[in-house]
């Protein structure tokens, strides 16, 4: 029995570990003018664990990320090896899911250790309908300068998608 | 014969996985510095026509990305003809002409991303060399120092680079090589039709030009044959090809302008660079 209910809490545990994760990014990158440059991105930020794929483009200056099912792979470790590369990280769109909660009237929600608080400019629509617990969400990351990252961001939720 | 050498080794160079020295001009400085932890192979074919004679060199580049900023480089030559009389000038914009062997630290100083493709920089370069000869045009040759310094602007569309720098040779039994101050100016085109996304193949055209001042070597301890400093104007153009992990780079400088104190004068440069990022 007590066998039971360690596998039950060990199984409640990691899908909840599975729940909080990133799931797309489209990373904005400035700086990346020719195909070395997007070949040694897209061959750098392949090496990092949890991506399903990636494709880079340089006439719309982006990284397109599709992660894993399961993956621990955080925006700021994303945008650093874009710095490592020689370029510069602006701004991304991302799809994650995590638990929304609120604090001190602030919405955010925890990925991976990192912290996406939901930005005054998202929409008073969308706004009314947050409500604490699971969601799944699709935002654009507001630009962070590339030397202070501390994967804390501000996101503009543009679609719930599920919650 | 020592052509048909020339071109067969130019054939090896081209079909082995080696790289060209960087994305950008061939002759002029420029300002691009590997990501951290990349690695890059150059191989260059470089000839030299005077007057008289004509050079032929390959030259191997291996560079190390330290940091995204900072770059060290070691090039080495395999001369296959050495000209009696040759000009003193750089090769390349990471190579020496002649038969040095040169170590190098490339650091990028300033960068400035502003948009998708555009960037404004600025990169600063130290090398060190050491001849493969002991003497080049009847002095014997030293180690040597250079530095220079380079700004540029890079988009999808337009590049530019302006830069300058200095050569000194060290005095070696008496002999010693002028010095070399030269400044070049590089403007570079991707027309429309190149301007595919990645992986496609990637083509640029630059139109390039060197200046360079040589001064008068010193032998046995005099100036020869005079205090003067020589002039000296190249223009020509280069084109770069990209695709993937490979590069492959040519191009041929003229002389618009000479006015030189010492040896014969030029008639063109040529060179192809191949480059793989590791």
């Amino acid at each position: 029995m007590k066998r039971l209910g360690i596998i039950t809490l060990l199984t409640i545990f990691s899908l909840s570990g599975a729940m909080a994760q990133m799931i797309k990014v489209d990373q904005k990158v400035f700086g990346m003018d020719c195909a070395p440059c997007a070949y040694g991105l897209e061959r750098g930020l392949k090496k990092m664990d949890g991506l399903e794929s990636v494709k880079v483009s340089l006439n719309d200056g982006k990284a397109y990320l599709t992660l894993a099912a399961t993956n621990e792979l955080t925006l700021q470790k994303i945008q650093e090896e874009v710095k490592n590369n020689g370029f510069s990280a602006r701004n991304a769109e991302v799809t994650l899911k995590g638990e929304l909660q609120k604090e001190r009237n602030v919405w955010k929600v925890k990925v991976n250790g990192e912290i996406f608080i939901v930005s005054a400019d998202t929409s008073g629509d969308l706004l009314t309908k947050l409500k604490p617990g699971k969601i799944w969400i699709k935002g654009f990351v507001k630009d962070e300068e590339d030397g202070e990252l501390t994967g804390i961001w501000e996101i503009r939720i543009i679609e719930v998608l599920k919650s | 014969m020592k052509r048909t050498a020339f071109l067969i080794l130019l054939t090896i160079t081209a079909i082995s996985k080696v790289s060209a020295q960087g994305h950008g001009p061939l002759y002029g400085l420029q300002t691009p510095t590997l990501a951290k932890g990349g690695f890059d192979f150059n191989a260059a074919a470089m000839s030299l026509a005077t007057e008289d004679d004509q050079s032929f060199m390959l030259r191997y580049i291996w560079s190390y990305g330290v940091t995204e900023d900072l770059q060290i480089n070691i090039t080495t030559p395999t001369m296959i003809n050495r000209l009696s009389e040759a000009p003193r000038t750089r090769g390349n914009n990471n190579m020496p002409a002649n038969g040095d062997i040169e170590a190098s630290v490339w650091y990028r100083f300033f960068s400035n991303a502003f948009g998708v493709g555009k960037r404004f920089e600025s990169t600063a370069i130290l090398s060190v060399s050491t001849p493969t000869e002991e003497t080049r045009s009847g002095i014997n040759v030293s180690n040597s120092i250079h530095g220079a310094i380079s700004t540029g602007y890079a988009s999808r569309t337009w590049y530019a680079w302006v830069g300058g720098g200095y050569q000194y040779y060290f005095e070696e039994g008496n002999d010693q090589l002028g010095d070399l101050p030269y400044a070049s100016l590089v403007v570079g085109y991707r027309p429309n039709i190149f301007m595919g996304d990645y992986p496609k193949p990637d083509w640029r055209v630059f139109v390039e030009s060197l200046a360079e001042f040589p001064g008068a070597n010193t032998s046995e301890g005099q100036l020869t044959p005079v205090d003067q400093r020589g002039e000296k104007v190249m223009l020509g153009p280069s084109f770069l090809g990209l695709y993937g992990a490979w590069g492959i780079s040519f191009g041929a400088l003229f002389p618009v302008y000479q006015d030189i104190t010492q040896g014969p004068t030029e008639e063109y440069r040529l060179s192809m660079n191949i480059s793989y990022w590791l």
